[in-house]
């Protein structure tokens, strides 16, 4: 050892010098240098002079980054996909093709993981593109990139993207508040989904799932609602979008977009049919709104929707409380609107109801919103699988009247009810009626009870 | 132990550690130096050549630049940050100058100083047409007052 | 001479030439860094077998930590979410952040076993026993700071990792009986793991514990070298059935100054000015020959042993990485939910009780090993004399280990015991 003691000293002092630069041609080689060199090459293909082509090829290699404190995320795709907003890299290859149709989402105030998804944080491929472990949001199949949409666009519908207002609809009507909470409303069977886009951001899992619940999650007490694909595909677009993100007032100001669309649904859910015409065709309290946007400037019409006793004193229209881009929406519509849309209007118009058939409306209404549906079924035939319990389903409620009185069923919504037990050995039922105390109010309770009775009535015809 | 054979191994050694040591100290500094700022960047776009008026020019508050729009000589863009001791200056189309509200310098349109205690000419950037026909704006390249941009 | 670039080069160095002996002692005695040195060391105090260098490589391994920690921290804010986004911006966007990171990491691992394998050897070559007590008490101190130190740092990149090894930790202590739950509090800086405990955490880790061990580590070493430097390796102990007592003072005082039990170590005499006759050294003429000068021996081999340590952290951070999980979620607890490595064997013993197994246990064994060189009456550092002693320590070791051992790889969700070869289906 003594003897060869300089030998090691040496030795063990070139294998540090080694590592070093081991270390530091590591750090100094990262794949993002050599993509940008590319294509700083591909550039200067394009540039007029030699002067300009010189130019671009010194141009320094650098990490590009979009803050963006809004969306609270930093974006460092740009460090590779250099052409992104340059059209002359229309037909280059990845990563340097140009992004279509990106106005007005563009990179210095959008970035481009809010809607692509991936790690914006990473500067190699492939922690970039987010499929790594650890990484909850990796980069969207391109098929699913436009539910990234309704991440901002929560109301009304969003031009290109019907499935998210489809998504959404199916999820009021099918009765999934009766088993998930969303926004606070709903049930405890499954889990919350509020969040459900920001942790489980996977569309093929989402989509498996609508098609057959235990296919992906064994013994899950999801029944299989039977959607047909472009319903689960609806449905998945509607889970992507629910991230429940914080963002900048700037990005939340178009939680609704103005469009014509949606102005149109706003004017039937409004029945402003009802003292309105459209090129005559429709009520005379109102005037007609056809061409009332070439005659009027867009304040003045905005103005009107907000308070148009202060617009035209003694005005019967009642004061709407609509948001802005609401009647913006409204207003749109307006500027397109003929007597043709009036005509379809007042078709598709539901006949005037009795208070006690409004009444029944209304529980009919409420039953599928809150998600009692989703038990027990859309014609309350019951049927979901609920093992253990006595009967081993979810009860049909048409026969409800031979077993209970109406103030019986009333206590059991108001305060819930745990299924009678099949075998006390064997684990508890998964499903039960839960307690609707403090979610729904006693009218709406009392009616969803006039509901069902309603529904008794028809069958006791038999 | 040989005194030769140490002398020789021993010192090569030092020497390899001792260029370790100096491409370590090399490493250090690299290491301080940001690779990215969290700061808005130097270079950007402002919008398309249609957004801008001529006549007075367009204030960018959030950017802190003018952007001027002549008919014939096409586009310039200032810095609004006075040179001296950083206020950000305000143009009056009465006068047609720059007035800082700091310590009272005034700066003609072309940035040159006319009164006060600024101590150099407002700078101007170079601003360039990106190839999606937005212009784009980089601080770190300051331009004579002459510099215009011609856009068609 | 009127060298001008000799006299400047003496103005730094102060000293004779290294080729001279009076040079190679000032070359210790003379510099503040290397001063801990005595001017001459014993040759068999220097083989590799004798220590395995274990204490300088625990010490290489605390530089490399503070000079890598230091470097992060220009890069790493201690709040909760910016924390975990400096982790990534190490990664991905500082030079050589990856590879800084990746060096703290490692070294903090290899500290962890190198000062228990340095304890181990310590115990195994009976260097704890007189006089050298009081200097086993500071080690244990100091392996105690390292696992704090190791602790603290292992919060910081508040992933889910860090997250929940902290909150099994610190829910270990809170059982200690009395003071637990204050314990855990003070720690936390509140009743959760946030941003409180994040802040407490870094402090302790950058400033508080690097003091506290820097400090002790400056007693350690002080004391090792007034005691007369390293122990006698174990193979250059002779027999003895009785122990010898030898007489430290001078000739013909009436009284000794000191009566010592010699324990074959070499003991040195004090330098004092005092009046009258000098004092001697009981150094007897054998040893005298084996000694050599520090410089170069001791030197450049305590220098290769830091280029192998140095060497060996490098090229382990250059082809593994560090882990990362996600972001800190206190929502959602992984399953199972695991402390640092060197606390699963608590973490185990919790698991069967939390009061005898997490704090009864734990605390018993670490007041045993503060008090193993009171308890040890047996003079003999002889392998053979000591059978007992080495048979309990081993199995300390040994069950320490298969603890661990069991935790890390034994332990799955719900803390089952599952076969590491079993491929556990997480929880989605």
């Amino acid at each position: 050892m003594e003897r060869r003691l300089p030998q090691f000293f040496f030795v063990l002092s070139l294998i540090v010098l080694a590592l070093m630069l081991a270390a530091v041609w590591q750090a100094g080689t990262p794949a993002w240098k050599t993509y940008q060199a590319e294509f700083h090459r591909l550039e200067a293909v394009g540039e007029p002079n030699a002067a300009a082509k010189s130019d671009v090829l010194n141009a320094g290699v650098v990490i590009k980054q979009e803050l963006l404190p809004g969306l609270q995320r930093v974006d460092r795709c740009g460090t590779c996909h250099l052409g992104v907003e340059d059209p002359t890299m229309k037909n280059a290859p990845q990563p340097f093709t140009f992004h279509a149709n990106l106005a007005p989402h563009i990179a210095a105030r959008f970035g481009c993981t809010v809607c692509h998804g991936g790690q914006g944080l990473a500067t190699d491929k492939q922690n970039a593109h987010g499929n790594v472990p650890f990484w909850q949001e990796p980069l969207l199949p391109k098929d699913y990139i436009r539910a990234s949409c309704g991440r901002c666009h929560k109301e009304g519908e969003v031009p290109g993207v019907p499935e998210l207002a489809e998504g959404r609809r199916l999820f009021e009507t099918q009765g999934c508040r009766g088993c998930h909470k969303l926004n606070g409303v709903g049930g405890t069977v499954g889990p919350d989904l509020t969040e459900e886009g920001a942790v489980r951001r996977f569309p093929g899992w989402l989509e498996r799932h609508f098609l057959d619940p235990n296919a992906v999650s064994r013994n899950s007490p999801m029944p299989n609602f039977h959607f047909t694909k472009e319903q689960a595909r609806a449905l998945t677009f509607y889970m992507l979008s629910l991230t429940s993100e914080q963002m900048g007032t700037y990005y939340s100001s178009v939680r609704l977009i103005p469009s014509a669309g949606y102005g149109r649904q706003l004017f039937v859910e409004k029945n402003c049919i009802a003292c309105h015409n459209l090129g005559g065709v429709g009520a005379k309290s109102g005037p007609d709104l056809v061409g009332v946007t070439k005659n009027h400037s867009a304040g003045w019409l905005d103005e009107q929707l907000v308070n148009p006793e202060l617009v035209y004193p003694g005005s019967i229209m009642p004061a709407y409380d609509l948001e802005t881009n609401a009647r913006k929406a409204i207003i749109a519509f307006m500027a397109t609107a003929t007597a043709e849309d009036a005509q379809s209007i007042l078709a598709r118009r539901a006949k005037p109801l009795t208070a006690q058939d409004a009444a029944i409306e209304a529980g009919k209404q409420s039953f599928a919103r809150f998600g009692c549906v989703g038990c027990h079924g859309l014609q309350l035939q019951g049927g979901v699988p609920n093992p253990n319990s006595q009967g081993g389903e979810v009860p049909s409620l048409l026969h409800a009247s031979d077993d209970y009185t109406k103030e019986e069923v009333i206590k059991i919504i108001r305060n819930g009810k745990a299924p009678p037990v099949d075998n006390s050995a064997k684990p508890a039922p998964p499903l039960y009626m839960p307690s609707w105390k403090g979610v729904l109010a006693e009218e709406d309770i009392n009616r969803i009870a006039d509901y069902l009775w309603s529904l008794q009535k028809k069958k006791e015809g038999w | 132990m040989r005194r030769r054979t140490f002398f020789s191994w021993g010192t090569a050694g030092l020497v390899a550690l001792g260029s370790a040591v100096s491409l370590s100290l090399g490493a250090v500094v690299r290491f301080l130096t940001p690779s990215v700022f969290y700061e808005p960047p130097q270079s950007f776009k402002i919008g398309n050549p249609a957004d801008f008026s001529f006549g007075p020019p367009t204030f960018l508050a959030e950017e802190k630049i003018f952007v001027f729009r002549d008919r014939e000589k096409g586009f310039a863009v200032a810095n609004a940050v006075c040179t001296h001791l950083g206020c950000t200056v305000g143009y009056f189309q009465s006068d047609e100058r720059f007035h800082c509200p700091c310590h009272g310098s005034v700066f003609a349109a072309d940035g040159t100083v006319l009164h006060g205690p600024a101590p150099r000419p407002l700078e101007w950037f170079e601003v360039t047409l990106a190839r999606d026909g937005r212009l784009r704006v980089d601080k770190d390249h300051v331009v004579p007052a002459s510099y215009r941009l011609m856009v068609s | 001479m009127m060298n001008p670039l000799r006299d400047a080069w003496q103005s730094i160095v102060r000293r004779d030439p290294l080729s001279t002996d009076k040079g190679k002692s000032e070359f210790v005695f003379l510099n503040v860094w290397l001063h801990i040195h005595p001017a001459k060391v014993k040759k068999e105090n220097l083989k590799v077998k004798h220590t395995f260098y274990l204490g300088f490589i625990t010490f290489f391994l605390f530089l490399i930590l503070v000079t890598t920690g230091v470097a992060l921290m220009f890069y790493y804010r201690p709040h909760p979410p910016q924390a975990y986004q400096d982790m990534k911006d190490l990664q991905f966007v500082v030079y050589l952040g990856s590879f800084l990171r990746n060096m703290h990491r490692w070294s903090a691992h290899g500290m962890v076993i190198c000062v228990f394998l340095h304890m181990c050897r310590v115990f195994y070559t009976g260097s704890y026993k007189r006089p050298r007590q009081f200097n086993w008490v500071i080690g244990v101190v100091l392996f105690l700071l390292t696992l704090g130190l190791s602790f603290t740092g292992y919060l910081l990149p508040w992933d889910q990792l860090a997250f929940w090894a902290i909150t099994v930790g610190t829910n270990i202590g809170s059982y200690a009986p009395l003071v637990g739950s204050q314990i855990r509090e003070l720690l936390l800086g509140g009743h959760t793991v946030g941003e409180a405990a994040l802040l407490r955490f870094y402090v302790l880790h950058v400033a508080v514990l690097p003091a506290a061990m820097t400090l002790l580590t400056m007693v350690h070493f002080w004391r090792v070298r007034k005691v007369g430097g390293l122990s006698r390796p174990v193979w250059k102990l002779r027999a003895e059935k009785s122990a010898e007592l030898v007489t430290i003072g001078a000739p013909d005082t009436p009284a000794p100054l000191a009566v010592a039990i010699a324990s074959q170590d070499k003991t040195y005499g004090l330098m004092e000015v005092v009046t009258g006759k000098p004092i001697f050294e009981t150094v007897s003429m054998e040893e005298e020959e084996d000694t050599v000068f520090s410089y170069p021996y001791a030197f450049f081999r305590e220098g290769v042993a830091l280029l192998a340590t140095v060497a060996a952290v490098m090229a382990v951070s250059i082809v593994w990485q560090a882990p990362l999980e996600e972001l800190a979620n206190p929502a959602k607890t992984p399953n199972p939910a695991k402390a640092p490595w060197y606390f699963l064997g608590l973490q185990e013993l919790v698991s069967h009780s939390a009061l005898i197994g997490g704090v009864i246990v734990p605390g018993l064994a670490v007041l045993a090993l503060l008090a193993i060189p009171y308890i040890d009456m047996n003079p003999s550092r002889r392998m053979a004399d000591r059978k007992w002693a080495i048979r309990a320590f081993t199995l300390f070791v040994v069950v320490n280990v298969v603890l661990i051992i069991v935790g890390t790889l034994f332990r799955g969700p719900g803390w089952a015991l599952v076969p590491p070869w079993v491929h556990v289906v997480g929880a989605e």
